[in-house]
C-alpha cells in the first residue's frame, strides 16, 4: 500500500464512519457531528493529493473547507437551538413537518 | 348574356330577391300576409317570365366558372335554358304562385311572425327548385337538391311544436339525405372519370360514345339512388306520407311541383347518360312500376284524405320513373307536368276540404258535395285527370307513359302499371264518394272555402281540363288503340268498384277485404317498410350507438379511470417516501452515492 | 519502518478510535471530547503530511472553535430542557451497511486509479506559498468566503436570538 492510498483509504474509514454517524444519531447535535467528521476525510483527501501531487490548491480549498464548516456549524447549532425552542425537541425523528 | 337566358335568370332572381329581403329585414317578415304580398308578386312577375320563356321556346346557355383550380376551374354555374327546363319553370312557378296564393287563406290564422317564416320558407323552395331546374351541370344541381331538402324539411315541420310534424320533417329528412349521399358519390365519380360536371359536355360525350368509362353502370345507379330519395321510390317512399304533417298547400307543393319531381326532372335531364347503361334503366323501370303498384294498394286502405294522396303521388311517380326506365323519358316529363297540375288541384282542393271540416279522415266526412259543391267539382276533375279519363291531361300522359313502357317490352312493369291505373280509379273514387257523396256526418256546417283558396282551384281545374284538351288536338298520342281502350276500361272498373262498394253498398268493403286478408293485412301496415326501417333504426343504429356508448363508457373510460387510479395510488404510495424524516432522505443520499460509483466503476 | 510509516499508523489508529467513539457513544457530551480528540488527530495527519499551517488551523478553528460551540449548545439545550441530552442509535445495522458499501465503493475505486507512489520533495515554505495563493489565484474565493462567514455569523445571531 502505496503512501497516498493509505491517506485514501484512511480518510474513506473516517468518512464512513461519519456517516453511519449521520445515519444513526437520534440527536440533531449527534449529526452535525457526523458530519463534521465526514468533512475531516474530505480535508484529509484534498491535503494528501496535494501533497503527492505537489499541487498548493488542495491545501487552500481545505482552508476554505474549514472556514466554511465553521460558518456551518454555527449556522446549523443555531437552528437546532432555534427548533429546540419551539419543538422542545432535537430528536431528528420528530422533526417530520415535511411528512409528505 | 342574351335575352333567352336573362329571363329565365330574372324568374330565378325574382324568388330570391324575395327571400333575401324576407329574410334579412325582420320587420318586413314579421308583418305575415304583407310578407306573403311581396313573395306572391315577386313569384307572380317571376311566373309571367316563365311564361314568356316557354312560349317563345327559349334556347341557351350562360355559364359562369366556379371553383378556380390549376388546371381550369372545376365545375361551372349558369342557366341552362331548353324545353324541358322551360317547362319545369312554368310548373314550378304556377304552382308556387298558386299555392302561395292559396296559403294566404289558409293559413290566414296563424300568428303574423310565422306565417312571414312561412313565405320565407316558400320563396327559398321556389329558388331551390328554379335553380335546380336550371342547373347546367350536376354539381349546381346538387347544390339545390340539397337545399329543396332542407325547404321541404322546414315547411314539413313549420309547425315544429307538433312532435309528429318535427318528425316527420327529420324523417323526410334522412331519408332523402340515404339517397342523395349515393348521388354525391355518383356525381363526383363520374367528375374524376370524365372532368367534367357539364350536361352539356357529358350528352356530347355520350352521343360520341366516348364515355366508355368503367363501372358507368355502377355510377348511374348511384345518381339513380338520389332520385329514389327525392322522388319517393320504393324503397325509400316512406317519408312523403309522413309528409303530410305539413300545412296542405306544402303538401300541394312538395308532392306537384318541387321536391319529387326533383328526382324525375333529374333522370330526364340525365336521360342521355342514363341511355348509355340499360341494365340501370331497366331496374329503374322495375323500381318505377313496383313503385306504382305498391303505393296505390296501401292508398287503398288509407283514411286519410291527404295520405291517400300522398301514396297517389308515390304511385304516379313510379309511373314517371318506369317511363323513364323504358326509354320515354319525354312520357315521363309529360305525366309530371300534367300530374303536376292535377295533383296541386286535388291537395288544395283537399286542404279546403279538411279547412272547413277539421279532420283529415275520409270516413269523418261525408255528403259534402251539397256542402261546397264548387270544391267538390273541382275534385272530380282532379280524380278524373288522375284516374286518366280522357279529355283530361293525365289520360293522355298515363296513355304515354304506359305505351312508352310497352314498347320498351317490359311486360312486367306493363301489368303492374296497368293494375295500378285500376287500383288508382279506385281509390281515387273511394274518396269521392265517401267524402263528398254519401250520408252527412253529423257535427259542423261545412262551408265553401273563401275566394282566395278557390281562385287557384279553378284556374288548376280550368288548365288540368286546357292542357288535356291541348294535348287531345296536338294528338301527340300515339298509343295503340287497344292500350286505349284497356286503360279506359280499367279506369271504368276501378270507378265501378268503387262506386259499387261505397256508394250503392252493393259490395260490402269489409267482406272484400276480407276476401283479400293477406294483402290487406299487408297494405295497413304499409307492408312493415317503415316498420324494418324503425326496426333497423333501433336495432343497427341504436345497437350500435349503445355499443359505442358502452365502449366508451367502460373500455375508453376504463382505462381512463384505471390510468387516474394508478396515478392516484401511485402518488399514494409515492408520497409515503417522503416521510419528513431527514435521516432517512440521507439513505437517499447514500444509495444515490452508490449508484453513481457503480456506474462510473462498471459503464463509464 | 521508518519514523513517518510508524507516525502514519500511530494517528491512523487514534484517528479511526475516536471517531468511531464520537458515533458510538450514547453520551452526546462525550462524543464532542472524542469528536476534539478525532479533530486533533486529522490535524496531526495533516502534520504528517507536511502542512503545520493547517494543522494550526485545525486546532484553532476545529478543536478551538467549533467544538466550544458545539459544548456550548449541548449545554443550553440541556439547561433548557432539563435533563441529559443523551443518544440512542437509530437502525444502527441499517447504517452500518450503508455506511459499509460507500466505504466498499470508495476502495474499489482507489484500487482501480492509477495512483503515483512516491510524494514529490516537499515545498520548503508551505505557508508562505499558501498565503500568496490566498491573495493571488484564490484572491476572489477568500472575498466571497469572508462574505459568506459573515452571512453564517448574521444567520446565527438571527436564528438564535431570543423572542421578544
Amino acid at each position: 500500500m502505496s503512501g497516498l492510498q493509505a491517506y485514501l483509504v484512511l480518510a474513506a474509514l473516517v468518512f464512513a464512519i461519519g456517516l453511519f454517524g449521520v445515519l444513526t444519531r437520534r440527536n440533531a447535535v449527534g449529526i452535525l457531528l457526523g458530519i463534521e467528521l465526514m468533512l475531516n476525510a474530505v480535508n484529509i483527501n484534498l491535503v494528501a493529493f496535494a501533497r503527492f501531487n505537489g499541487d498548493l490548491g488542495g491545501v487552500v480549498f481545505t482552508l476554505f473547507t474549514i472556514s466554511i464548516t465553521v460558518a456551518e456549524v454555527a449556522v446549523g447549532l443555531a437552528i437546532v437551538i432555534a427548533i429546540f425552542r419551539v419543538r422542545r425537541t432535537v430528536e431528528a425523528d420528530r422533526l417530520d413537518l415535511l411528512r409528505g | 348574356m342574351t335575352l333567352p337566358t336573362v329571363l329565365p335568370l330574372l324568374v330565378w332572381v325574382l324568388p330570391f330577391a324575395a327571400f333575401v329581403l324576407l329574410a334579412v329585414v325582420a320587420p318586413l317578415r314579421r308583418a305575415g300576409p304583407r310578407a306573403g304580398l311581396l313573395s306572391i308578386g315577386a313569384m307572380g312577375v317571376a311566373f309571367m317570365a316563365a311564361l314568356v320563356v316557354w312560349v317563345e321556346d327559349f334556347r341557351g346557355e350562360a355559364t359562369w366558372s366556379w371553383i378556380p383550380s390549376d388546371g381550369g376551374p372545376i365545375a361551372t354555374v349558369g342557366v341552362l335554358v331548353d324545353p324541358v327546363s322551360n317547362a319545369m319553370l312554368v310548373l314550378v312557378t304556377l304552382v308556387s304562385l298558386l299555392v302561395q296564393v292559396y296559403s294566404l287563406a289558409y293559413l290566414g290564422d296563424e300568428p303574423p311572425a310565422s306565417l312571414g317564416r312561412y313565405y320565407t320558407y316558400q320563396s327559398l323552395f321556389a329558388v331551390s327548385m328554379l335553380g335546380l331546374v336550371l342547373s347546367p351541370g350536376f354539381l349546381q344541381m346538387f347544390v339545390f337538391w340539397e337545399l329543396v331538402g332542407l325547404c321541404s324539411y322546414l315547411l314539413i315541420g313549420y309547425w315544429y311544436e307538433r312532435p309528429a310534424a318535427a318528425r316527420a320533417a327529420v324523417k323526410a329528412f334522412w331519408i332523402t339525405k340515404l339517397g342523395d349521399v349515393g348521388f354525391v358519390i355518383g356525381i363526383v365519380l363520374l367528375w374524376s372519370a370524365t372532368g367534367t360536371f357539364d350536361f352539356g359536355e357529358l350528352f356530347a360525350k355520350a352521343q360520341e360514345h366516348a364515355l366508355a368509362i368503367d363501372r358507368l353502370g355502377t355510377i348511374m345507379f348511384l345518381i339513380y339512388l338520389g332520385a329514389v330519395g327525392k322522388s319517393a321510390q320504393f324503397p325509400l317512399h316512406v317519408w312523403l306520407p309522413d309528409a303530410m304533417e305539413g300545412p296542405t298547400p306544402v303538401s300541394a307543393l312538395i308532392h306537384a311541383a318541387t321536391m319529387v319531381t326533383a328526382g324525375v326532372f333529374m333522370v330526364t335531364r340525365a336521360e342521355p347518360l342514363f341511355a348509355l347503361v340499360p341494365e340501370v334503366l331497366t331496374l329503374i323501370g322495375w323500381v318505377g312500376a313496383f313503385t306504382a303498384l305498391l303505393a296505390a294498394t296501401m292508398a287503398c286502405v288509407e283514411s286519410d284524405i291527404k295520405r291517400v294522396l300522398a301514396y297517389s303521388t308515390v304511385s304516379q311517380l313510379g309511373y314517371m320513373m318506369a317511363a323513364a326506365g323504358a326509354g320515354a323519358a319525354d312520357a315521363g316529363f309529360l305525366h309530371l307536368l300534367t300530374h303536376g297540375l292535377f295533383k296541386a288541384l286535388l291537395f288544395l282542393a283537399a286542404g279546403a276540404v279538411i279547412h272547413t271540416v277539421g279532420t283529415n279522415d275520409i270516413f269523418r266526412m261525408g255528403g259534402l258535395f251539397r256542402a261546397m259543391p264548387q270544391t267538390a267539382l273541382v275534385f272530380i276533375v282532379g280524380t278524373l285527370a288522375l284516374a286518366g279519363v280522357p279529355p283530361l291531361a293525365g289520360f293522355f300522359s298515363k296513355e304515354a307513359v304506359l305505351s312508352g313502357v310497352w314498347e320498351a317490352q317490359l311486360t312486367g312493369p306493363f301489368l303492374m302499371l296497368a293494375l295500378t291505373a285500376l287500383l288508382t280509379a279506385f281509390y281515387m273514387f273511394r274518396v269521392v264518394f265517401v267524402a263528398f257523396f254519401g250520408r252527412a256526418f253529423g257535427a259542423g256546417h261545412p262551408h265553401e272555402a273563401p275566394w282566395l283558396m278557390r281562385g287557384p282551384l279553378w284556374l288548376l281545374a280550368a288548365l288540368t281540363v286546357a292542357v288535356g284538351i291541348r294535348l287531345a288536338m296536338g294528338g301527340e298520342h300515339e298509343a295503340p288503340a287497344w292500350l286505349v281502350s284497356l286503360s279506359l276500361a280499367l279506369a271504368f272498373a276501378g270507378f265501378a268498384l268503387a262506386w259499387a262498394m261505397y256508394q250503392r253498398g252493393v259490395v260490402d268493403p269489409a267482406t272484400f277485404a276480407s276476401a283479400l286478408a293477406p294483402l290487406d293485412f299487408l297494405a295497413r301496415r304499409r307492408y312493415g317498410i317503415d316498420a324494418l326501417y324503425g326496426g333497423l333504426y333501433r336495432g343497427l343504429v341504436l345497437g350500435f350507438a349503445r355499443l359505442i356508448g358502452w365502449i366508451d363508457r367502460y373500455l375508453v373510460d376504463g382505462v381512463l379511470n384505471v390510468l387516474s387510479a394508478l396515478t392516484l395510488r401511485g402518488g399514494d404510495g409515492l408520497r409515503r417516501i417522503q416521510n419528513g424524516r431527514p435521516q432517512d432522505y440521507v439513505y437517499g443520499v447514500a444509495f444515490g452515492v452508490l449508484l453513481l460509483i457503480v456506474w462510473a466503476q462498471l459503464w463509464r | 519502518m521508518t519514523l513517518e510509516t510508524v507516525g502514519f499508523w500511530v494517528v491512523a489508529a487514534l484517528l479511526l478510535v475516536s471517531s468511531l467513539a464520537v458515533v458510538l457513544t450514547p453520551n452526546l457530551f462525550h462524543a464532542v471530547l472524542y469528536l476534539a480528540a478525532a479533530l486533533v488527530a486529522t490535524g496531526a495527519v495533516f502534520l504528517l503530511l507536511e502542512q503545520p499551517f493547517l494543522f494550526a488551523v485545525q486546532l484553532l478553528l476545529y478543536a478551538g472553535g467549533v467544538v466550544t460551540i458545539v459544548v456550548f449548545a449541548i449545554m443550553l439545550t440541556e439547561r433548557l430542557v432539563g435533563e441529559r441530552v443523551g443518544q440512542a442509535s437509530r437502525h444502527p445495522l441499517n447504517g452500518a451497511i450503508v455506511a459499509a458499501a460507500v466505504f466498499a465503493g470508495i476502495v474499489g475505486f482507489l484500487i482501480q486509479a492509477p495512483i503515483r507512489a512516491t510524494a514529490p520533495a516537499p515545498v520548503v515554505d508551505t505557508t508562505a506559498s499558501i498565503g500568496r495563493a490566498l491573495v493571488g489565484p484564490f484572491a476572489v474565493t477568500l472575498e466571497l468566503l469572508g462574505v459568506l462567514l459573515v452571512a453564517a455569523l448574521l444567520g446565527a445571531l438571527y436564528f438564535a436570538r431570543s423572542e421578544e
